[in-house]
C-alpha cells in the first residue's frame, strides 16, 4: 500500500446530484470512476495519480437500455460493452452496435467498461465512437446548470479530450436507429485477433440503397484509430450517394479519406501503412454493408 | 482515508482494510494471501489475474478492491470443491495443458465461466471466449483440445 494510496479519497455517490456536488466541491480534482478498466490501468502504470475517486456505478439512473418510438435507443452511460453486445433489445433495433461491440477488447474488459467511460476516455483507437459516429448519435450531459446534448460529432475535442467539462457526467447515449433494410457492418484491423492495445482501426458502415437501380441514398461512415478524434468520413460518404461502391467508388473514396485522416508513425506501423489500409477496411466495410443491405432489399420484396 | 470493508471471497467473508487506489489482486494476494490468481501486465491484457465477479471474468488488476464490495468473488482457490478438482482442474492435468503454470488460474477460470453458460460450447465458440488470455509456454494446442474435451462430455 503506497502513501500515494491513502492519500486518494473515495466516494460513492448514490444519484448524479451527489456525484456533480462531489464534483464542484473538489474544484476539478475529483474524478469519476465507473468500471474502471481505462483508468485503473492508468493508474497501475503511474500515468494517473488520483487524489479523488468518485464512484458512479450505483447510481441506477445510469444504468438500463431502452428502446422508445420513432427509432431511439436510449443507453444509459453505465452500459457495458458486455452488455450492449448481448442485448436482443440492440441486437433487434441497431445490430451496428451488436457487432462492434464484440470486437472490444475481451469478454473481461467487455464485463467492466462502459459506454459512457469509453466516450469520455476518448482513446483515439476505441471501437464504439465510429460506430456512434456513423449513426449520428448525440450524448446527454449534465452539469450544475442542468443537461445538454451533444452531437458526437462534436463530442471528441481532441485525444483524451471530449466536450464534457470538469464538472459535467456523462448520462446517455441516444441513438438514431436505422430503419429495416439498411446495410450496416464493423471491421477492425490489427495486429492480433483480440486485445490489441496498440494500433488498430476500425470502420464502421450504414447505408440505405435508393428505390431504383441499387445506388446508396443515405451512408455514414465512422473511423477509428486514423488521427487524433476519431471521425465521420463526409467526403467518402458523398462520394458513394447515389453510387454502388465498385472499384473506381471506392478509389476516388480512398483519396478523399486521405484528406479528413492523420495517423501517425507508431512502433508497429507506419503512418503510410495505416492510410493505406484505412482505405483498404473503408472500401471492404462499405462493400459488407452494401451486401448486406441487397440481401435485405431481396428478402424484404 | 482507508476503508475498513468486507470482501466474499470464494463463499467467505473477509474484513480487509484497504486504501481507495489498491487493485484486488494485490488484496487477494498480499492482505490474503491468495496468489493462485497471478500479476503480470497489469492493463487487463494478459488474463493471468482473472477472478470472476459474479460468475464473470474480469482482470482482478483493473478492479479496485473498494469497487468489489457486496460482489461474489471467485479466485482459482475456491474452483475445487470439497476437496474435489473441478473438472476442467482434472482434465488440465490429464492432458498436461500446463507448462509452467502462469496462465493457467486464468484460463481455467475462464473456461469454467464460459462452459457453464454454454456447456455444448464447440471449438470454435471455445477459442473466441479464450481470446483475452495470454499462454506463452503450450502454444495454446492442449488447452483448447482439453476445454473441448470437458465440453463434449
Amino acid at each position: 500500500m503506497s502513501a500515494t494510496g491513502t492519500d486518494c479519497d473515495y466516494v460513492r455517490a448514490r444519484t448524479v446530484e451527489e456525484a456533480l456536488d462531489h464534483l464542484q466541491v473538489s474544484e476539478g480534482q475529483a474524478k469519476i470512476i465507473a468500471g474502471g478498466v481505462a483508468l485503473v490501468s492508468l493508474m497501475n502504470q503511474k500515468l494517473f495519480v488520483p487524489t479523488a475517486l468518485v464512484d458512479i456505478t450505483r447510481i441506477e439512473r445510469l444504468h438500463g437500455i431502452r428502446r422508445e418510438p420513432n427509432r431511439v435507443l436510449r443507453l444509459g452511460a453505465l452500459v457495458t460493452h458486455g452488455e450492449i453486445e448481448r442485448s436482443p433489445v440492440v441486437r433487434q433495433a441497431c445490430p451496428l452496435l451488436t457487432e462492434m461491440a464484440k470486437e472490444i477488447a475481451c469478454g473481461r474488459i467487455r464485463n467492466r467498461g462502459t459506454l459512457g467511460g469509453n466516450l469520455c476516455h476518448a482513446d483515439p483507437q476505441e471501437d464504439p465512437p465510429a460506430a456512434l459516429l456513423a449513426l449520428g448519435a448525440i450524448v446527454r450531459i449534465v452539469g450544475p446548470g442542468g443537461v445538454r446534448t451533444v452531437a458526437i460529432s462534436d463530442f471528441f475535442v481532441d485525444s483524451f479530450q471530449t466536450a464534457v467539462q470538469e464538472n459535467e457526467l456523462l448520462e446517455e447515449i441516444v441513438v438514431p436507429t436505422p430503419q429495416q433494410g439498411t446495410g450496416f457492418a464493423y471491421i477492425k484491423f490489427g495486429p492480433r485477433r483480440a486485445m490489441d492495445y496498440s494500433s488498430t482501426i476500425g470502420v464502421a458502415v450504414l447505408l440505405r440503397l435508393g428505390a431504383a437501380r441499387g445506388g446508396v441514398a443515405e451512408v455514414g461512415i465512422g473511423l477509428s484509430g486514423v488521427g487524433p478524434t476519431p471521425i465521420r468520413a463526409e467526403a467518402p460518404a458523398r462520394i458513394l450517394m447515389g453510387q454502388k461502391p465498385d472499384r473506381e467508388v471506392c478509389e476516388r473514396m480512398s483519396a478523399a479519406l486521405q484528406e479528413q485522416i492523420d495517423p501517425l508513425d507508431d512502433f508497429q506501423f507506419s503512418a503510410d501503412y495505416k492510410r493505406h489500409v484505412a482505405g483498404v477496411l473503408m472500401r471492404r466495410t462499405v462493400e459488407r454493408a452494401y451486401a448486406r443491405a441487397v440481401t435485405a432489399g431481396q428478402e424484404a420484396s | 482515508m482507508t476503508l475498513e470493508m468486507m470482501l466474499n471471497i470464494n463463499g467467505l467473508e473477509h474484513r480487509v482494510t484497504v486504501a481507495p487506489t489498491e487493485t484486488l489482486v494485490d488484496v487477494l494476494r498480499d492482505r490474503l494471501h491468495m496468489t493462485g490468481t497471478h500479476k503480470d501486465c497489469c492493463m487487463g491484457i494478459c488474463g493471468s489475474c482473472t477472478v470472476l465477479l459474479d460468475g464473470h471474468p474480469v482482470s482482478s488488476c483493473l478492479l479496485l478492491a473498494v469497487q468489489a464490495q457486496g460482489a461474489q468473488i471467485t479466485t482459482i482457490e475456491g474452483l475445487e470443491q470439497d476437496s474435489a478438482l473441478h473438472p476442467l482442474q482434472a482434465a488440465f492435468l490429464k492432458h498436461a495443458a500446463v507448462q509452467c503454470g502462469y496462465c493457467t488460474p486464468g484460463f481455467l477460470l475462464t473456461a469454467k465461466a464460459f462452459l457453464d453458460e454454454y456447456p455444448r460450447a464447440n471449438r470454435e465458440e471455445i477459442v473466441a471466449a479464450l481470446e483475452g488470455n495470454l499462454c506463452r509456454c503450450t502454444g495454446y494446442v492442449k488447452i483448447i483440445e482439453t476445454i473441448l474435451s470437458v465440453a463434449e462430455r
